[in-house]
């Protein structure tokens, strides 16, 4: 299954404005993807209750996976959002 | 687990608000109650939510400060703050907040916790019903 790994970039980790805007833009793009920490249980990157629950801090390498047909693309983009730090994003916004 | 950051005088159970900004005052100054932030971090958390909701679904919102306002954060911590007649939180229902003070990481399990809790109906139906404090301190640190 196509997948990436990647480590979350965000000082803040993958919870709170960073979840919100990962979980956002995997509805956006429509594609089932899941996400997960090691073996851990993979949960729907689209879920805001699935991305906290798996507790991922500055650092921590997660997987994407999906078997959707258009599923390189959107891995890109959101493991792209992933190796952003959408917190210092937020220090220049304001 | 850490059992630390949820002090019972941080426990809420009957509260009422007539709007979003209200129900998160509510929330900063249960924080500034017990030690936990600075007054300036409830206006923090106001600005945060202005430029995201904190809504996590379930009938549950996380209110938190901004990157900035973590100056304001004594120590690690989060409240509890339930509304049983509901606060309209733009378009959503929210009779549970869960307010959090976080400097680093500290908070980070916690919340992975009550995540994990909301995603099991029942386990989030005892949240957003509880009472007694001693049901959500349980349900959130055992």
């Amino acid at each position: 299954m196509p997948a990436r790994t990647v480590a979350v970039a965000s000082a803040s980790g993958l919870h709170a404005r960073p979840a919100k805007l990962f979980v956002q833009e995997a509805a956006r793009l429509g594609v089932p993807v899941r996400i997960r920490v090691g073996d851990g249980k993979a949960v729907p990157a689209n879920s805001m209750l699935g991305v906290l629950s798996l507790g991922a801090v500055h650092g921590t390498e997660v997987t994407l996976e999906s078997d959707a047909p258009d599923a390189e693309e959107a891995l890109d983009a959101l493991a792209g959002l992933l190796s952003r730090d959408l917190d210092a994003e937020e220090a220049l916004d304001a | 687990m850490r059992d630390d950051l949820l002090d019972p005088r941080g426990v809420l159970l009957h509260e009422s608000a007539g709007s979003r900004e209200e129900a998160i005052r509510r929330c900063g100054r249960a924080l500034v109650d017990v030690g936990a932030v600075a007054e300036p971090y409830i206006e923090a958390m106001l600005e945060r939510e202005r430029s995201i909701s904190t809504y996590v679904g379930e009938g549950v919102a996380i209110p938190h400060g901004t990157a900035a306002s973590k100056e304001d954060v004594k120590r690690d911590a989060i409240c509890v703050v339930r509304f049983p007649d509901g606060v309209d939180w733009d378009g959503d229902q929210v009779t549970v907040c869960v307010g959090i003070a976080a400097k680093n990481d500290g908070h980070v399990p916690l919340l992975a916790a009550l995540a994990e809790i909301l995603l099991d109906p029942d386990r989030a139906r005892t949240l957003r019903e509880a009472t007694e404090v001693h049901q959500v301190t349980k349900e959130l640190t055992s």
